[in-house]
């Protein structure tokens, strides 16, 4: 129930953030209404980052204390991040091109970030998909969600090099958005937008997550009804000893009723 | 100490038991090499007959096809060890987790240092580029980007071996991890080629070294959760 | 002018597909809580729908 209040609140504040980014704030000088996608842009963008530090910090959460529910974070954290870096990049295009004349721009270090962190944790998710059990799969993700997270300021630094080893940038920089030289009402503009859009991801991040708890639970009684089917089966067959072996490797129930008595929030 | 000698020798060991047996089956690692000059072959006739055009490109062409065959080597050294499920014995051993990851490196990093020793002048006769005066500053960028790549390389091989369709999956993971080595490796040679006239090599060579070091640390840390499963 | 189109196109894709993934989101959500009610009303059923033997997936891994 509250979280659908916060995903109602979220709404709300999303379309407020968007009507006053539109409508209210008047458009930049230099760059005309294109600015406007800036608001929306840069918000996706810092919570597509905010995603994959939560994914790598919910991964050593997983590694430490081995405890499902971290890996449902870092799912929900890479799924959600993914979302957002597609969209921060769609952003980031509609507003280069009426700016710099140019949907692409290879030498700043964000779009070409991004651009990476996209690939990076598609991977990641795809690499999910191809492991069955989950708590190897929550180990895999979480080293691969560790080393991607390392890999990101190796790459944005890289790229910053790659354009000031070799010249200026000649371009507007979005830099300039936070000048504190910018009227208050863009910045205003852009912090209504970032709590928007942080509170559509909180509640995305939570709704992701009670999805993939419920998905592994789901998981587990398909497991357990294999195994007691095929114990079954032994049975029918069998002396009593191999049962028990069956019933050995069988994971253990305890996790899996702590699971199912987790209320669905 | 002694604790760092003992796993140092278990390093040492099985980087050469990989080496041993990559040279007894000759094919394989002589394979790679055939397939990293295959890709400057193709990379010639995609970019066309000016020669200037290639020399031009040579950096970026040379450093994709060490990736590309990179890619096949160290995938290799970890498939070595699943065809009778060694990998398991080895981490059944109550040896430091560690050891087993440097080791694999170890093998990694001397097979990717021949794969670009032998690239280098490959690309100096195919694409027309000077060779001579650059060859130590070019020496030092192969040893660091080799060291950085076998140090994620034999990570992400070692993540991928037991997965299903690794053959996808690793390239898929390991390619944009690379990407910041790729373009440091690259900048770094072009800058050694071209006599270096803006002095900056230095600064692409630390980055390489930086790649380096924070990929040894981070990946030799994870490897061992990987063979826990 | 011109530039209106972007940025109709930026903001019209940036929160349609925020709208779009929260809404399948809670589609997917309602499907697998309907599953999970109906698996732990009668777990009999279930193991007699899937008679195979013990987990083949694992071995493929």
């Amino acid at each position: 129930m509250r979280t659908r209040i916060l995903g109602f609140g979220a709404l709300a504040t999303v379309a407020l953030a968007a009507m006053f980014g539109l409508f209210v704030v008047p458009a930049d000088l230099n760059q005309g209404d294109a600015q406007r996608i800036m608001y929306v842009h840069v918000a996706s963008a810092w919570i597509a980052y905010l995603s994959f530090i939560v994914t790598a910090l919910a991964g050593i959460g997983w590694l430490v204390r081995r405890d499902l529910r971290f890996d449902a974070v870092a799912l929900a954290g890479a799924e959600i991040g993914v979302i957002f870096t597609a969209l921060a990049i769609w952003g980031g295009m509609m507003w280069a091109r009426p700016v710099w004349g140019t949907f692409w721009q290879w030498e700043d270090p964000r779009l070409t970030t991004t651009a990476l962190l996209l690939a990076l944790y598609i991977g990641y998710l795809l690499l999910r998909r191809l492991s069955d059990d989950p708590r190897r799969r929550a180990t895999r993700a979480a080293v691969v969600g560790l080393v991607a997270a390392v890999d990101i300021p190796i790459v944005h630094f890289s790229v910053i090099w790659w354009r000031g080893l070799h010249q200026a940038p000649t371009f507007g920089s979005p830099d300039r958005l936070l000048h504190p030289a910018a009227p208050m009402q863009f910045v205003a503009a852009l912090l209504l937008m970032l709590l928007a859009v942080t509170l559509a991801w909180l509640y995305l991040m939570i709704r992701r997550y009670q999805l993939a708890r419920l998905e592994t639970l789901l998981e587990e009684a398909a497991r357990l009804g294999r195994l007691r089917s095929a114990r079954a089966s032994v049975a029918r067959t069998a002396p009593v000893d191999i049962t028990a072996a069956v019933d050995a490797a069988a994971p253990q129930p305890s996790r899996s009723t702590s699971s199912a008595e987790e209320p669905a929030r | 100490m002694t604790a760092l000698a003992a796993e140092a020798r278990i390093a040492w060991a099985i980087a050469r038991k990989d080496a041993v047996s990559e040279l007894r089956g000759r094919s394989a690692a002589s394979m790679t090499l055939f397939f990293a000059a295959l890709v400057l072959l193709l990379f010639g006739f995609a970019l066309g007959p000016d020669t200037r055009k290639l020399a031009e490109a040579a950096p970026g062409l040379l450093w994709l096809a060490i990736v590309f065959a990179g890619l096949l080597a160290v995938g290799r050294l970890h498939l070595l060890e699943t065809d009778d499920g060694a990998l398991e014995q080895l981490a059944l051993y109550p040896i430091d987790r560690r050891a087993i990851y440097v080791g694999k490196a170890l093998a990694g990093f001397v097979t990717m240092l021949v794969l670009g020793a032998v690239m280098l002048p490959v690309v100096g006769i195919m694409y027309g580029v000077e060779l001579a005066r650059a060859w130590p500053a070019l020496s030092v960028t192969v040893v660091l980007g080799a060291l950085g790549f076998s140090a994620v390389g034999t990570f992400y091989a070692g993540l991928t071996v037991r997965v299903r369709a690794r053959e996808v999956m690793l390239p898929l993971l390991l390619l944009p991890v690379t990407a910041p080595l790729l373009l440091a490796a690259v900048k770094a040679s072009a800058a050694a080629l071209s006599g270096d006239p803006f002095g900056e090599l230095g600064s692409w060579l630390q980055l390489l070294a930086g790649f380096d070091l924070v990929m040894l640390l981070v990946a030799g840390a994870s490897y061992g959760f990987l063979l826990e499963e | 002018m011109r530039d209106v189109a972007f940025v109709i196109a930026g903001y019209g894709v940036i929160l349609g597909g925020l709208a779009i993934y929260a809404l399948i989101l809670g589609r997917r959500l309602r499907n697998a809580r309907r599953e999970a009610s109906s698996v732990a009303e009668v777990p009999a059923e279930r193991d007699a729908e899937q008679p195979s033997a013990p987990s083949p997936s694992r071995g493929a891994e």
